[in-house]
């Protein structure tokens, strides 16, 4: 080793102010054990260091001193008790210094936790809401998926009747179908394109058996699917719409017929 | 010194009378106030007290082993206290910020005493002890901070160190 250029690398003067690594400070170290040269060096910068410090000082309040000397234990110890001491007082330390790390700690995470939990709680609530939303959005569509399902075992069965009712010269646009069942007297009603009606009016549907017309039912013009009506016995040759009061009436006011349509015999 | 490594109250008296005050210097000045400078300083005696069987007179003078706690110890509060890069700093703002601190004339005090023992060095020899010594700055951190290559900070406080050799006669 060069042992001026070690010196004038200011390695010594780092390590009298105490700036060094731990690792370079056990290098320095090893070198002084070596080289008394290094030694002298190292003497000559405390020195002028120390120089330095002194003139430096600031006096600290004498009540400084007073509070320190009364930590300081006022028997000496004896000799072998000595190496426990210092121990004793970390071992303390760090109880305190980690019963405070981990009071800091947990007050942290309380708080974020808490802040979580809220969160969760609020999205939690958020879907609570949505999955009743979907649940109710599902009843609606399995009752339309019933009734779809219904009116498909009318139109698939072979016993029911399909009777076309086109319109009549006072509604030329107009069509409704009926599905009739000769042998259980059920009847369906599906309207293709009917006008909407005033509030104080109705259709009615009448079955003409013998030349006379028989009530079958009201209905409005807003409605899907099929609407069952009234059960119509044998013997109907047609089946008409005509506009009645709300509610409807015994007899039909045959100068209001919109639809109408004969029953095809199979 | 053998009275103290047997822990002998006496001795660490006579110890604290000796260097308290140059080891109040160092700590006060990277600190700056009296209070928590106070408190370091008797953390640090209470470490001595405690570890002066760890002290190896062949690695160095028992003043630089005290100056080496209490500067660390300083340097350690100070970032304890999370105290920010710009209140280290001694520039200009920080300059005018100082004027409204109640402990500014007495800050201003001190700064003309060490100013007084370095007044024959270099300006930027000054620099670097001062920083070194009383700011509480590491080598690399004022490499870093004003852009000076590593090397030159180290060279920079050698011959500082030989100059003060001369001109405060300790040889």
């Amino acid at each position: 080793m060069n042992i001026h250029e070690y010196i004038s690398s200011g390695v010594l003067e780092a390590y009298a102010l105490g700036a060094l690594s731990e690792q370079e400070r056990a290098e320095v170290e090893k070198n002084l054990a070596l080289y008394p040269e290094l030694r002298s060096e190292l003497a000559q910068i405390e020195a002028a260091q120390e120089k330095m410090l002194m003139q430096a000082a600031i006096k600290p309040r004498a009540a400084v001193k007073a509070a320190l000397f009364e930590k300081i234990p006022d028997h000496q110890p004896r000799a072998k008790v000595v190496p426990l001491r210092p121990e004793q007082n970390n071992f303390w330390k760090y109880v305190a210094a980690a019963s405070i790390a981990m009071a800091v700690v947990t007050s942290y995470m309380a708080v974020h936790y808490r802040g979580k939990w809220q969160n969760t709680e609020a999205s939690l609530k958020g879907l609570i809401a949505q999955n009743q939303r979907i649940a109710q959005d599902y009843d609606q569509v399995n009752d339309r998926l019933d009734r779809i399902e219904k009116d498909l075992d009318v139109f698939d069965n072979p016993a029911f009747r399909r009777v076309v009712m086109q319109g009549t010269a006072n509604a030329p646009a107009s069509m409704a179908y009926v599905y009739w069942n000769e042998q259980t007297k059920e009847v369906y009603l599906s309207i293709q394109n009917m006008k909407e009606l005033s509030k104080n009016n109705q259709y009615q549907l009448w079955a003409i058996i013998d030349g006379k017309p028989v009530d079958a039912g009201v209905f409005d013009a807003d409605i899907s699917g099929l609407l069952k009506m009234k059960d119509i016995a044998n013997g109907v040759v047609t089946f008409a719409v005509t506009i009645e009061p709300r509610g409807g009436k015994e007899s039909p006011s045959l100068e209001t017929m919109q639809v109408a349509g004969n029953v095809v015999k199979g | 010194m053998s009275r103290l490594k047997a822990r002998d109250r006496q001795a660490l008296e006579y110890l604290y009378d000796h260097y308290s005050g140059a080891l109040y210097g160092v700590i006060f000045r990277i600190l700056k106030k009296e209070e928590i400078s106070e408190e370091v300083l008797q953390d640090v005696f209470m470490k001595v007290w405690d570890r002066i069987a760890q002290y190896d007179a062949g690695k160095g003078k028992l003043f630089t082993w005290l100056l080496n706690i209490a500067r660390n110890q300083a340097i350690d509060k100070t970032r304890s206290r999370e105290i920010s890069k710009d209140q280290k700093t001694g520039g200009i703002d920080n300059l005018v910020n100082r004027i409204d601190n109640e402990d500014y004339i007495e800050q201003r005090i001190e700064d003309i005493g060490v100013q007084e023992i370095l007044k024959g060095l270099p300006r930027e020899q000054q620099f670097v002890v001062e920083y070194l010594y009383f700011k509480g700055y590491s080598q690399a951190e004022l490499a870093e901070e004003f852009n000076i290559p590593l090397g030159t900070v180290k060279t920079r406080l050698r011959l500082a160190m030989q100059h003060l050799r001369t001109t405060l006669g300790a040889t």
